[in-house]
């Protein structure tokens, strides 16, 4: 959600300075007794305004993501480096034959008002946040449990719902004991462990669905901080949950976040009134110019991919790949990125995020690079683009993306010779669904887990040779193949080498362009130490973060 | 003076009925137009039938003729009227009730204006009297200098201006000088502060009120430059009155009468400029709630509160009306 910038001279003083925190060894309780603030200090954070909700069903957006990352304990987390899961408040999680999962929870774990974290805690959440009518924003994070689909009203062709759901709970869901949860699911899937830390899967209480409307506003956490009040709107505080169990909680003892409406908080951050901000595109160069606030920079990959598919549901010159290589080969990502956004993106040149996911890796798109002869001569063998017609580019209405596609635009018109015009439509996610585009078009992927799989079978696989899938009618037996043979794989790492072959197979059958990749960054305070960015919300690492001495 | 009252409040209610209507009218098109707004909550995923269908309930826009491109959908509008005259003005998207959203931002805009109203009446009344009074002198030509530069600089600019360049030094200065808590520093805070609320808007409600005063500096001007001319001040002073009465009971409160009508229509226009105001120092007001409702098509929210903004505005421009009317008799007669 949020834009992040730095310069090139930044991102070194950064690796640096985070692989010198990570070296310091990941623990997080060891503090260093001397400047660490303890339960006095607090850290000031910006929050966006349009969080409206921190139930964890129903967040999604990186903001309550953040927030609710400390408020609550899923059963998985994720290594800050590798972003691979391990278990948390799962004991174990097993399963012969990925489709029947076995759970098991900690003993005496409590949320904060005394009640027991237990596979009914977690069945509970699950159950009100797949039924359908609830529409909570993660409901579809369920599809691959058992019975879902029983939840779902049915809807005639106009959309309109004309029969209520038939099942009220997940029929894939069995409470065997208190500690023990059994997850069933529709089909093998060898990253369902992964899944689990998602803000989704958080447990609820049940005084929480017992007034779902108060819970979303003060929810009743089982995670090391406990929401204090939140003013909808104007700000959120939360401390430090005494009774806290478990390991991994921050040595400070208060967070207060302040909401704005926009992302106009940088001069609170110079005024000393907010310990984490990023520059807006003016301030930028001053930011990146200042000695003192270098040295309080962290920068990170950040995983949203942004990539250029076709309409391959009809004909036209995008059928041939050889044409949609040219295309990409044309595209000046590198000189592009320089140019207009420096810091903020990086050049794509796979449909994973390297380094960000486990198995993702740089380098899987051969035809990705810059390369003007190459891409005229694929051009050619794709027989040349049509005389007198345009080629048409639809993406959302949103300035960065509309300069952005006007310079891809012009790289491929500079190349290719091929004119282009950019069609920025406001119905664009309507227009999509329905299949109404006629040309190239901008699409953007965020991950919800971090697993490459995400990358690869929720946009890519439909299981319909016919159709392809909805966005843009690709269909690879090849790929398709690949991605049911990992979500059957043994183990993890099986699991996500054969995802990795999915991907080649992707690249091999080049459906879509990958373009860029988001950055994430931040500036910090004085006062802050072990700064480490989440790959995934881009926010600053709460648990790992360090305080001196607040003021 | 009775009858006068009950046709303008008749006025306005008529007023109110066409303002709500034409907004859901042009909502409804919007939605027709663009899609669902439930869309968008999927973001880059497609939804299935039944998720969408479950979302688009959840936003109260699970109607059929939302689908249809051209029907004005008269029945949602009636049911919401029903609802607001019952007082109940609907949630937004996520399920926050409209009145509770109003409720914490209106007292911060309403400082905001009280701010505002007193700049440009201390300005307005100030320096147009004394621009007045001096006509065709330095302070006249000074002062109309300094109006014509207020105009140059719109209120984004001084705000921007303000906030990039002064409130950072000002308030490092003010921490260092008065205290981390102290008044001063408190006033020169680059954003808003719930907990400091008169102290953090002072300064953006006086930046604010400065940008709109030229207006009022010049309308008093010359409201009071015809009234200085008028027969009645002649009149007045030819009977020996002495020239601070003439001033004051026949000159400026004479001038108060197409001052007071600028407060109510420029207190509609003020809203403009609190869009920006509070969207800039972060103050969690009617303007930036708006601005934020239009643009995550939040139709329950936008027309929840342009409604109550227009009971506001009608009420106001009814005040202003009977203050007219009490001012001037000729025209309640009229």
């Amino acid at each position: 959600m949020r834009r992040r910038a730095a310069t090139a001279a930044a991102a070194a003083t950064v690796t640096t300075l985070l692989l010198a925190s990570c070296g310091g060894g990941g623990g997080n309780e060891e503090g260093d007794g001397e400047g660490s603030g303890g339960e006095s200090a607090t850290v000031r954070l910006a929050l966006a305004q349009d969080v409206e909700t921190l139930l964890p069903m129903d967040s999604n957006v990186s903001d309550n993501i953040s927030v609710l990352d400390v408020v609550y304990d899923g059963l998985v987390r994720y290594d800050p480096e590798t972003t691979e899961p391990y278990n948390y408040v799962a004991e174990s999680i097993e399963s012969e034959d990925n489709t029947v999962w076995t759970i098991k929870i900690k003993p005496d774990l409590t949320f904060q008002n005394g009640e027991p974290v237990d596979a009914e805690a977690f069945a509970r959440a699950w159950n009100y946040a797949a039924y359908g009518p609830n529409a909570m924003a993660n409901n579809y994070f369920f599809e691959r449990i058992a019975g879902y689909d029983e939840m779902q009203g049915e809807t005639d062709d106009e959309g309109n719902v004309v029969e209520e759901p038939a099942a009220k709970e997940l029929s894939g869901l069995k409470v065997v004991d208190p500690q023990t949860l059994e997850v069933t699911l529709t089909g093998p899937f060898a990253g369902f462990a992964t899944m689990l830390g998602y803000t989704g899967f958080f447990p609820v209480a049940q005084e929480c669905l017992d007034d779902v409307e108060a819970c979303a506003v003060k929810p009743i956490g089982n995670g090391p901080f406990q929401v204090e009040e939140w003013e909808q709107g104007i700000g959120l505080t939360a401390t430090r949950w005494d009774e806290y169990p478990l390991e991994e909680a921050p040595t400070y003892g208060t967070i207060e976040w302040t909401e704005y409406a926009g992302e106009e908080n940088w001069p609170d951050f110079q005024a000393g009134n907010l310990d984490f901000a990023v520059p807006p595109p003016a301030e930028l160069a001053s930011a990146a110019a200042d000695p003192d606030l270098q040295e309080r920079f962290v920068e990170g990959p950040g995983a949203a991919l942004t990539y250029m598919a076709f309409p391959l549901y009809q004909d036209g010159p995008w059928s041939d790949v050889e044409f949609r290589k040219a295309i990409s080969m044309a595209i000046d990502r590198q000189g592009i990125v320089d140019a207009l956004l420096p810091g903020e993106r990086v050049p794509a040149d796979s449909w994973v995020v390297p380094d960000g996911v486990p198995g993702g890796e740089a380098g899987t798109c051969e035809w990705c690079e810059f390369d003007p002869d190459a891409a005229k001569a694929a051009l050619e063998k794709a027989g040349g683009w049509p005389e007198g017609e345009t080629l048409t580019i639809h993406l959302g209405q949103d300035e960065t993306e509309e300069a952005l596609f006007k310079a891809i635009g012009d790289s491929i018109q500079q190349v290719l010779g091929i004119p282009y015009e950019l069609d920025p439509t406001p119905d664009y996610f309507d227009r999509r669904a329905a299949r109404e585009f006629t040309g190239a078009f901008r699409a953007n992927w965020f991950p919800d887990y971090p697993l490459n799989e995400n990358y690869l079978a929720p946009v890519y696989a439909s299981g319909d040779p016919k159709k392809g899938n909805t966005e843009f009618g690709y269909y690879g037996k090849e790929f398709e193949a690949a991605i049911a043979a990992g979500d059957e794989a043994a183990t993890l790492e099986e699991a996500v080498t054969k995802y990795q072959e999915a991907e080649a197979a992707l690249a091999q059958d080049f459906p879509t362009v990958p373009v860029v990749f988001s950055v994430n960054s931040y500036y910090y305070s004085e006062n802050m130490s072990n700064v480490v960015l989440d790959p995934f919300s881009g926010e600053p690492k709460l648990r790992l973060l360090e305080v001196s001495d607040a003021m | 003076m009775g009858r006068y009252i009950i046709r303008r409040v008749l006025l306005g209610a008529a007023t109110l009925l066409l303002v709500t209507f034409v907004l859901h009218l042009l909502t409804t098109f919007a939605i027709q137009l663009n899609g669902s707004p439930a869309l968008a909550f999927f973001g880059d995923r497609i939804p299935t039938d039944a998720q969408l269908a479950a979302v688009e309930e959840r936003y109260g826009l699970d109607d059929p003729c939302y689908d249809q491109t051209g029907n004005p959908c008269l029945g949602p509008y009636v049911e919401r009227l029903g609802a607001y005259a019952q007082g109940d003005f609907g949630t937004n998207l996520r399920g926050r009730e409209v009145t509770d959203i109003v409720a914490t931002a209106a007292p911060n805009t309403l400082k905001l204006f009280a701010i505002v109203t007193v700049t440009w009446f201390v300005l307005g009344m100030g320096l147009g009297s004394a621009a007045a009074r001096w006509r065709g002198r330095s302070a006249d030509h000074g002062i109309r200098m300094t109006s014509v530069l207020i105009d140059a600089f719109p209120i984004f600019v001084l705000l921007l201006v303000y906030r990039y360049v002064f409130a950072v030094p000002l308030s490092d200065w003010a921490r260092s000088t008065f205290g981390d808590d102290s008044m001063v520093a408190l006033w020169f805070r680059p954003s808003f502060d719930a907990d400091h609320p008169w102290a953090t808007v002072l300064v953006p409600g006086i930046l604010l009120g400065l940008a709109g005063s030229a207006a009022f500096i010049r309308l008093v001007r010359a409201s009071q430059l015809e009234s200085y001319a008028g027969e009645h001040v002649r009149t007045a002073r030819s009977r020996g009155l002495a020239e601070r009465h003439v001033v004051l009971h026949h000159v400026v409160r004479n001038s108060s009468v197409p001052v007071v009508t600028a407060v109510g229509l420029t207190f509609t226009e003020a809203l403009a400029g609190a869009v920006i105001t509070e969207g800039m120092m972060n103050i969690y007001g009617m303007g930036g709630v708006l601005w934020e409702a239009v643009r995550g098509n939040d139709v329950a929210l936008v027309v929840g509160i342009v409604t109550i903004l227009a009971i506001v505005t009608v009420v106001v421009m009814l005040v202003v009306d009977i203050a007219y009317a009490a001012l001037d008799p000729r025209i309640r007669y009229a």
